[in-house]
């Protein structure tokens, strides 16, 4: 949470995810570059570290995109999506060399300039098998550079989180041109299916992954019907202890907790990252988000002092044994009176 | 051609300027922008100049204009709530 910043908020934990995220990438490119010059002698040592530095991007990739949805459809994969951004960096920093070393191989020698070289070196936009890929890369690294500089709290702060997430959005676009700058680079002199398929599975399972999800959070993101200006939520006993449920009003997700007998709503959308703070439970009597653990007050919609950030809160009754939250969201940061349960916690 | 080789050399001068600005906003400028930046170390400043760099002109524009908190995120329950308390 924002009272000063730091460079990397790292903790035990994180610190051993990275550490095997740092072993796993030294030893996939240690095995593909040994195998490499193993198979193929005659391939050059910077070719190899194209192409093995390129591989690992890629996969990296594939997992960055896999952990969003594997997370909405199992909590066990929630550990990944805290750890996702120096997952992200990482991938960003292995394009980054493969793009490097591909420029200096391919542009930096000649009388002109490598970036010019880059873009006008091959302009056959009309052909498949002479496509000018290389483009494709280039937009995709400087998309990855925006996404990764941008992985810090100071500018989910200073972006606002939704113009950040709308930046870092931009990863489905740069995956786009990374398939095909794979498919129509490297792949087009392959006659086999082995370096096809791999790349045919992994965009499968990105896509079924991301629709799956997506269709089973589409009941929830219906718009409750009012009644009087009011929402019927659920039973008190449907919602377990310290826990929350999620709803949708006002064109926004709701997140209506219980901690014993007491009931209070808030806006689920954390104001760090926009996380799911439905998802989330009470812990020391604070609502604490599943991403990042940032808490605020169920009753004020606050963080504790001396943090700064604040959330819409929402009104909310018990009538006839349900509970009702006031359509209109309050100014974040508003007091709001918990409804009191009479049944058993 | 020309102008491709005209577009090249304005992205080079947008990242030499951008390298320059940024590196002030980075180690000066985002003191002013964002209090929580006050006490914010050599290390955060050296992973957000690279994006100072990029977004110089975001930042510069919020330096000249004087804020001096960063703006409050906009989603459907702010909207619908009208203003802060």
């Amino acid at each position: 949470m924002s009272v000063g910043y730091g460079a990397v908020g790292w903790n035990r934990q994180k610190k051993r995810y990275d550490f095997f995220l740092v072993l796993g990438i030294a030893l996939y490119l240690g095995a593909f570059m040994g195998a490499g010059a193993w198979l193929f002698p005659d391939v050059t040592a910077e070719t190899l570290m194209i192409r093995a530095f390129g591989s690992a991007a890629l996969i990296l990739l594939h997992l960055i995109l896999l952990v969003g949805p594997a997370a909405r459809l199992d909590a066990r994969f929630l550990p990944l999506l805290y750890n996702r951004r120096h997952m992200g960096v990482t991938m960003f920093l292995l394009a980054l060399i493969h793009g490097s070393f591909s420029v200096l191989q391919f542009h930096a020698f000649g009388d002109m300039d490598p970036l010019l070289s880059l873009l006008t070196a091959n302009t056959q936009w009309d052909s498949v098998s002479g496509f000018p890929f290389q483009q494709l890369g280039f937009v995709a690294l400087i998309i990855f550079f925006l996404m990764a500089a941008t992985s810090h709290d100071f500018w989910l702060v200073n972006l606002t989180a939704p113009v950040w997430k709308a930046l870092h959005l931009g990863v489905y676009v740069a995956y786009g041109l990374v398939l095909a700058h794979v498919a129509l680079g490297v792949l087009q002199a392959e006659q086999s299916p082995r370096l096809w398929l791999p790349l045919a599975f992994g965009f499968v399972l990105v896509a079924s992954l991301h629709v799956i999800a997506g269709w089973r959070e589409r009941a929830c993101d219906r718009e409750q019907p009012e009644e009087m200006g009011w929402v019927k939520v659920c039973s008190p006993q449907d919602i377990p202890n310290q826990r929350g449920v999620v709803v949708t009003v006002s064109g926004e997700r709701v997140a209506v907790f219980r901690d014993d007998q007491r009931i209070m709503a808030v806006s689920n959308v954390c104001q760090h990252q926009n996380g799911p703070l439905g998802e989330g439970r009470i812990i020391d009597g604070m609502i604490t988000c599943p991403w990042h653990g940032y808490q605020y007050l169920p009753e004020n919609g606050c963080s504790p002092p001396p943090f700064t950030e604040k959330i819409p809160t929402f009104q909310v009754q018990i009538r006839e044994g349900s509970i009702w939250v006031k359509s209109l969201p309050l100014p974040a940061g508003t007091a709001v009176e918990p409804a009191v349960w009479g049944g058993e916690s | 051609m020309d102008w491709l080789r005209g577009l090249v050399y304005a992205f080079y001068a947008y990242v030499l300027i951008g390298w320059v600005l940024g590196g002030f906003l980075a180690f000066r400028g985002v003191n002013r922008l964002d209090p929580s930046a006050q006490s914010g170390t050599w290390g955060f400043r050296l992973l957000i100049w690279p994006a100072c760099a990029a977004l110089w002109p975001l930042l510069m524009l919020r330096y000249v204009r004087g804020h001096q908190q960063p703006p409050i995120e906009c989603t459907a329950h702010r909207q619908a709530a009208g203003r802060e308390v």
